[in-house]
Parts: structure tokens; sequence; C-alpha cells
């Protein structure tokens, strides 16, 4: 505690010094924060979404494993036949063959995401809780049921014309009241004039609905083996790939954000050791006194600790409102929270900057605590 | 006691050997012994042998038959701390302390609880002089008071050992007398070296050591003969 109070005093000693290090660890520590903060809110928001799809298995072309939104038209209707025999024989409940279409370029509030249904099948089979706001909730044959978040961003109403493309076009037959789910953003569509505009007669995936009872995982390697080309993928299984494809993003943008980090560390690093070079002589009279090394080196090391402690502390607050503040805007255009400090990331990012300041003052400290007395208080 | 036994220190510059002390042999006994001699005649040397800052080239430095030259670095700087107090020409203070607290500081390195240390350097600063200048930083107390605070550091625990070295060089002459009555008040109980110009100051002591180009060159004992 005195301790900590001697390096507080030290630190307040030379405020401006002190000040412009701080920042540049909080600037450091909220950059990692925030591009960190992205893969906890994909992570998040994936998670929610997957654990909300209804079809216990999705059987995507081998190949184009994870989102199921990913993928091509490259799932031929023999294909189909295949798997509705092979289903058949397994006791599945359902096969929905689906296809999807993305229009629209990285803006959000220009950007249409169609799922195309057979006939018959609404969104509330794929995404359980959807309910109609107005008209109808199953898209017929030239009517689309449009997503909540997609109606009132484009101003979509009842009746409203959508073109696929200068031949196809479809009028607005339903609207979905928002949930908050991935189906707010999107347009359901009927099969046919989707499969006409990709000039396709193939499907994008196919998703697979249980009797009660039915495992997931057994089905889904059974009708591998029935079809193959094909992978059917479970809900586990998607949540798996996306957990290494967020690790792997992770990664990258921990990557970059090192780059932040090592300047931070670096400003401790210097500021420290300035501070040990002004004060060889205190250190000195400190040692002459009857100070031991290792009281001087905690001395110098706590010192990068708090600059660091707190420049993170600050720069993790500063992560977090950012974070918030793009939540808000996300969460406007396209109905998702993309950015997440979650626990484990604060706790990640006050332990780096603890790292961050151990290691910026491992040399200072040890420089400090081994200078000479005498050349310290200039007695040679 | 503190016994120096034939105690000698050459340096290496570049190419030449300079000996800053050499074959100096001594017991201090209790009460002031002052050191003097002209600039480079090994004062400064033998103080930081004796308080274990330097280890000599050659002969030993004893406490009561403790070999001080031959301890490891923090355990000489455990024996400073124990029984040892150092007054330096320059105060050194430590700078973001305030008075009281600089004089409580090697009471902290021994551990000692905040109120006992708050207590024994209020008590220390008010037989200094100075029980108005409390919470003072260095800063914003004259060379006088600065150097006084520096003696009760050196009391704060007590040490049988207490080194000035020129404690009043860089004062006006109501400080200078202040302090001198100070030090050699405290160094009526105890060992007091005192590394001093000042022959007048140095006539205060119980024994002269005159030292020369590094040797000790003359014994005088100016109470005894006064």
């Amino acid at each position: 505690m005195e301790l900590f109070l001697l390096v507080l005093r030290n630190l307040l000693a030379r405020p401006v010094r002190s000040l412009l290090t701080l920042l540049g660890v909080l600037v450091a520590t909220a950059s990692m924060v925030l591009f960190l903060s992205f893969g906890e809110g994909l992570r998040r928001a994936l998670f929610q979404e997957l654990s909300r799809v209804g079809p216990a298995i999705q059987v995507v072309p081998e190949g184009a494993e994870g989102f199921v939104f990913g993928a091509l038209p490259e799932i031929p209707p023999e294909t189909l036949k295949a798997l509705e025999e092979a289903g058949k024989a397994l006791g599945v409940r359902a096969l929905v063959p689906t296809l999807f279409l993305a229009r629209g370029g990285f803006d959000p509030a220009t950007s249409f995401f169609f799922q195309g249904l057979p006939q018959g099948v609404g969104p509330d089979l794929l995404y359980p809780g959807v309910k109609a706001k107005e008209g109808r909730l199953r898209p017929t044959e030239g009517g689309a049921v449009v997503g909540g978040k997609v109606a009132k961003r484009s101003q979509l109403s009842l009746g409203s014309p959508l073109r696929l493309s200068p031949q196809v076009s479809l009028k607005v037959v339903g609207i979905l009241e928002e949930s908050g789910g991935l189906a707010d953003n999107l347009i359901f569509v009927p099969l046919a004039p989707l499969q006409r505009v990709l000039g396709t007669e193939n499907f994008s995936a196919i998703l697979v609905a249980l009797n009660p009872g039915q495992k997931a995982e057994a089905v889904a390697r059974a009708l591998e083996e029935a079809v193959p080309g094909l992978k059917a993928q479970t809900t586990g299984d998607v949540m798996r790939f996306a957990e290494r494809a967020l690790r792997i993003s992770d990664l990258v943008r921990f990557g970059i954000s090192l780059v932040a980090l090592v300047v931070g560390g670096l400003l401790v690093a210097n500021t420290v050791m300035m501070s040990v070079y002004e004060r060889t002589r205190e250190f000195g009279v400190m040692r002459a006194l009857g100070a031991r090394r290792g009281f001087i080196f905690r001395l110098v090391v706590l010192e990068a600790l708090l600059l660091a402690l707190l420049g993170g502390t600050l720069g993790l607050a500063l992560g977090g409102a950012v974070s918030f503040a793009i939540n808000l805007y996300t969460l406007d255009q396209v109905g998702l929270a993309l950015s997440a400090v979650t626990p484990r990331l604060s706790l990640f990012a006050l332990l780096v900057a603890l790292l961050l300041g151990l290691v910026a003052g491992l040399l200072p400290a040890y420089h400090a605590s081994r200078i000479p007395v005498v050349e310290a208080l200039g007695r040679v | 006691m503190l016994r120096a036994e034939h105690l000698s220190k050459r340096y290496r510059q570049g190419e030449k050997e300079v000996v800053a002390l050499l074959g100096f042999t001594y017991a201090f006994p209790k009460g002031a012994t002052a050191v003097v001699g002209p600039s480079g005649s090994g004062k400064t040397t033998l103080l930081n042998l004796l308080a274990g800052f330097d280890l000599p080239s050659e002969g030993g430095v004893y406490l009561d038959n403790l070999p001080l030259h031959q301890l490891p670095e923090d355990e000489r700087a455990r024996v400073r701390l124990e029984y040892m107090g150092f007054v330096f020409q320059q105060w050194n203070l430590i700078p973001t302390l305030t008075a009281w607290e600089n004089v409580a500081f090697p009471l902290l390195l021994v551990g000692r609880p905040r109120k006992e240390r708050q207590e024994r350097a209020f008590a220390l600063l008010e037989r200094v002089g100075l029980a108005h200048r409390l919470h003072h930083l260095p800063s914003r107390l004259s060379g006088g008071e600065q150097q006084r605070v520096a003696l009760a550091r050196a009391l704060a625990l007590d040490p049988p050992v207490l080194f000035a070295d020129e404690p009043t060089g860089n004062l006006d002459a109501e400080s200078r007398e202040q302090v001198a009555t100070l030090l050699f008040e405290a160094g009526k109980e105890r060992t007091l070296i005192l590394v001093t110009h000042d022959l007048e100051l140095a006539r205060r002591a119980g024994h002269i050591l005159h030292l020369k180009g590094g040797r000790l060159v003359r014994e005088e004992t100016p109470k005894a003969k006064g």
C-alpha cells in the first residue's frame, strides 16, 4: 500500500508525461477492445440465430460448409429426390429446399437478402416464433413476405412492388413482426421466381426437419452416406465451424491491434526509463538508506503496471462506449448488435494491459535496481 | 564498534592505476570522529567503504566483528538500514515525500506500521525544531530545514553509527550552527563519523583523522588536548 502511494506520488509529480503515456495505453487498449468486440458480437449474434433455427440439419454442397447463406445454388433437383428417398427411409419429418439471393452493396440500407421457400412453407418453420404483423405469413405465387426491419427501412407496405430482376417482380403480401432475429432482415419469396432470376433449377441448401426423438447427428451422417457429395450439417456443426472461423478472425484482429499495443508498451517503457534516469540519485539515496534491490525493482515495475492498468481500464471503458455507439447504428440498420464487450473480452483486455506494463517495466526496473550506490549518489 | 583494517581502494583510470586509499586502519570509538583532508585525500572513498557503498580492494570493515566487506550487496543494505544513519551534503531527501514521510522512510523499509512511523517521525522532527514543517515537501523547505529533516531521518531507527558527509557544506552560518549542534548532540550517544573540509567544525569532535594522498597521516584528540 505504501509502495503504491510512493509510485502514485511519483506519477503525479510528472502529470503531463504520465497523462500522455496513459493516453497512449488508453488508445491502444480501446482499439484492441473494439477490434475484438466485433468477433464477440458476431459470435453472440450467430449463436443466438443458430440456436433459433428450426430445422435440425442443413444439407449443403461439400466444401460450402459453414453458413448456409453463403452457399451457391449447387444442389440439383435429382439430389433433392435422392435425399427425399433417403429421408423417407430414415423417417425424417420434412425436407425443405431453399435458395438465397443477395442484392445490393456494402451499405446495409440498400442491401436485400431473399430466401426462396417452396410452396406452402413459411418462415415460421425456419425461424420459430416469427409472426405476421400485416397480411400473410407465407409467400404466395407472386407474393413476398418481408421482414419487419426491411419493411421499415425500405418503406415497404402491403402491395408494394419488389423487383428481383428486370423480368421478375413480386408484390408484398405479408410483413413480419420484428423479432430481433435474422428474419427481420430477410425477404421470403417463392422458390420458382428466385430460380428464374438465378437461371437455375438448383437449390443452395436443403433444410431437414426431424421428428421428435430423432438424433440430428445420426441422421446427418446417414444422409451423407446415402447421397455422396453433400455435407449434412447439424446446428452443432455450424456452431463449431463458426467458432473456428471466428477464432481465426479473432487472431487476425488481435494481430492488427498488437501494433497499437506494442506502441503503447514502448510508450510506457520510455516514460518509466526516463523516470528512472531522472531519479537515479533518489534510488541511490534509498539504497544508501538500506533499501534492497528488490524494493527498487518493485517500485519501478509497479509504476509501469499502474500506468498500464489505469490506461487499460480507461481504454476498456472507451472501447465499450464506442462499441455501444456502433451497436446503436448496426441495430438500427441490420437488426444485429455487431459488437460486444463481453466479460471475458474485458478481462482479456485488462490482462493484456497488465502484461504490457509488466514487460515495459522489467528493463527499467532491472536497470534501476542495479545502479551502484556510489554512482547513483555521484560519490565516485 | 566500527573498525577498518588495512583498508585500501584502487581504481583503474584507463592504463593508470589510482590509489584512493591506502592501508587505513582505525577503530572508531563512541562519540564524534572527524575525518579531514584536502580534496582527493580519500575522505569520500573512506566513507563509501565504511558504509558499504563500495567494496575495498584490500583490507576490511568490521561492525562488531561482522565483516561488512564480505557481505553481498543486499546484506550490506540491511546492515546500513539497521545500524547506520546518513546525513549527506546535498540533503538527498526524496522529493515526492513530505518531511515526516522522509523521516519515516527507514521505518517503512523495516515494515513498521503507519501509526508508529508517524509518531516516531513527528517526535524526531520536533526534536530538530521542525514540528511546524511536518507536511511540507522538501522543495518548500530551506537548506537548513532540509538538512535537519535529513538528520531526523538518519536517527529514525536509532542507529549506533551515524555518518555525516560535509553536513554543513551548503548551509548559511545560522543553519550551520543549528545543524552542527544537533549533529554533535546526536553523536554523543553513538559513533559519529564526520567527513568535512571545515576544520572549525572538526574541532568539535573528540578525534580528528587527517588524510592526505589516501593515507592516514595524523590523528588528533583536540578535546583531550584542550
